[in-house]
């Protein structure tokens, strides 16, 4: 049995561990110098070392209060809005244009003119954040409240509720699970943004440390840096979905210990 | 097969969601008329603000960024952008769209193509393919390899998984009709896997075309020579604000005219199947 799950395992791991052991077979072949494709200890040496000199909890910090507090403020203000927009045709009327026609347009296009507005430190990569973020937040959380489906609501109301209860006990936990999806869609996105803000303009942050790793010809330095984002996404993405397991148990269809 | 099912429950419903008809079109016309006089009035104001010369520089009048679009559409500067913008998109996509609903749908399909996957996926789904830019750059130069590497690396996540669900959500019923009428696996993979799983194709399509854009115009805004991530910077550390915006408004045409280009071929390929688009 357990010889059988190791079998499994290691098929599962395939693709990853053929990646890593093809990444080690280049980098020994000297077919392109080891200053490009460090061998994977050089790389797990320089992650150690950049993790012990506090750069990494450093840089990382940055990123990641960048992109928490952009992703909050827009899960603050996007889910009202949706909501408002889903109860209120005058509101629906004006902003669902907006948000139909922007939805498809990069963001990222924005980054210059706000570090006009808001500089070049933490603001404007906020402001970034929060607006790749309110896309996928509304949008979700209008069709959400949208789709409730009547039945509910007037079974509520034969029941005596109205108003905000109507709305907070009724409306909202059954549009959650849309909203959750936004949610999901939304927390990478923070990621993405944030790191590439900083790598276009920054001095301190993730993005800035690879590539400015990278820059200064320490590529094994920079990919120390790639690792940290990827342990940051995956870990948080894990979060995310506990999160998502506790809050919204009666509609679970995923284990959070896989 | 683990680690693929929340994401996959969040496709489905999304897609679900997403192609819904919409109950409320006749109170939206009734509302109309506010709507185009409130964005209106919000341009107007806006033009009236940046003409006055109480606002700060950036903030330049839309009749005079409209003008910028079109001197620069005259003098041929932009196409050179679009086009260097629009070569490196069609080519990272075409790969990357390509590979990714090819494998997705082997491993929807193929048990030990889906085991050897596995671990691609639920390790590296959520992880910015982005931060690997500065390293590409460095291998590849800062020209189109670099940027057509990192659209095909960041595109290829979405297409496989909606490619994967799609092949996995083929009826039963419908392969062993094919099957029992003696089509062989070719036959059965492009006329029965491939078109039952095109909505999910599709939908992959669409958040594909969206990342693609995004990296690209970021791609070209840390590093390039032309394209009109490029212009924007260009146009930035000149202080060129008209021309800022000029590039920002294109983006903004190239982004939706893909987007809805994408809607209206995927409503000529479903005819008669939103209903299955639906509920893939």
């Amino acid at each position: 049995m357990n010889a059988r799950r190791a079998i499994e395992a290691v098929e599962r791991a395939g693709c990853v561990l053929s990646l890593l052991v093809a990444w080690e077979a280049i980098a020994r072949s000297g077919l392109v110098s080891p200053l490009l494709m460090p061998r994977l200890s050089k790389i797990g040496s320089a992650f150690w070392a950049a993790v012990e000199n506090g750069d990494i909890v450093y840089h990382g910090s940055f990123s990641l209060e960048r992109a928490m507090i952009g992703f909050l403020l827009a899960v603050i203000i996007g889910v009202p809005l949706g909501a408002i927009m889903a109860r209120l045709p005058l509101f629906e009327a004006v902003f669902e244009p907006l948000f139909s026609f922007s939805y498809p347009v990069p963001k990222i296009a924005l980054y210059p003119i706000l570090i006009f507005i808001f500089g070049l430190g933490s603001g404007s990569k906020i402001v970034l954040v929060f607006l790749e973020c309110l896309y996928p937040i509304t949008i979700n959380s209008y069709f959400g409240i949208r789709g409730v489906p009547t039945s509910l609501l007037r079974a509520a109301q034969n029941m005596g509720a109205s108003g905000p209860g109507l709305f907070w006990k009724v409306a909202v936990p059954a549009a959650a699970p849309d909203i959750f999806a936004g949610i999901r869609i939304a927390l990478p996105l923070a990621f993405i943004v944030v790191i590439l803000a900083e790598m276009i303009g920054e001095s301190v942050g993730l993005g800035y440390y690879i590539s400015y790793e990278s820059a200064s010809f320490d590529f094994a330095g920079s990919l120390a840096g790639i690792v940290a984002v990827a342990i940051m996404g995956f870990t948080l993405d894990r979060v995310l979905v506990l999160l998502r397991f506790h809050l919204i148990f009666w509609e679970r269809f995923e284990r959070p210990d896989r | 097969m683990t680690g693929f099912d929340g994401i996959g429950a969040l496709i489905r419903r999304h897609g679900g969601r997403a192609t819904k008809p919409s109950a409320g079109r006749a109170r939206k016309f009734r509302y109309r008329w506010v709507s185009v006089a409130f964005w209106a009035g919000l341009v107007m104001l806006w033009e009236v603000a940046a003409r006055s010369g109480a606002m700060p520089s950036y903030v330049v009048a839309p009749s005079i960024i409209a003008i910028t679009v079109v001197q620069l559409a005259a003098d041929g500067e932009l196409w050179t952008h679009v086009s260097a913008s629009l070569i490196r998109v069609t080519v990272g996509l075409a790969i990357g769209v390509t590979s990714g609903t090819l494998i997705g749908l082997l491993a929807g399909i193929n048990r030990p193509v889906e085991r050897y996957f596995d671990s691609l996926i639920s390790l590296t789904y959520p992880v910015p393919k982005i931060a690997i830019l500065p390293l590409l750059m460095a291998w590849l130069g800062i020209g189109d390899a670099s940027k057509i590497a990192i659209i095909v690396m960041a595109v290829f996540y979405p297409t496989f998984i909606n490619a994967y669900y799609g092949a996995k959500g083929v009826r039963q019923s419908h392969l062993r009709a094919a099957q029992n009428m003696g089509a062989s696996p070719r036959r059965i993979f492009w006329r029965v896997i491939f078109p039952s799983a095109l909505p999910q194709i599709l939908t992959g399509m669409r958040i594909a075309i969206a990342l693609s854009f995004v990296v690209l115009f970021a791609a070209e805004m840390i590093g390039a020579n032309a394209g009109l991530g490029y212009l924007i910077t260009y146009a930035e550390n000149n202080l060129r604000f008209d021309m800022m915006y000029a590039s920002l408004v294109t983006i903004a045409i190239i982004g939706l005219v893909a987007d809805r280009g994408l809607r209206a071929v995927r409503a000529r390929l479903l005819v008669g199947r939103e209903g299955i688009a639906a509920t893939p």
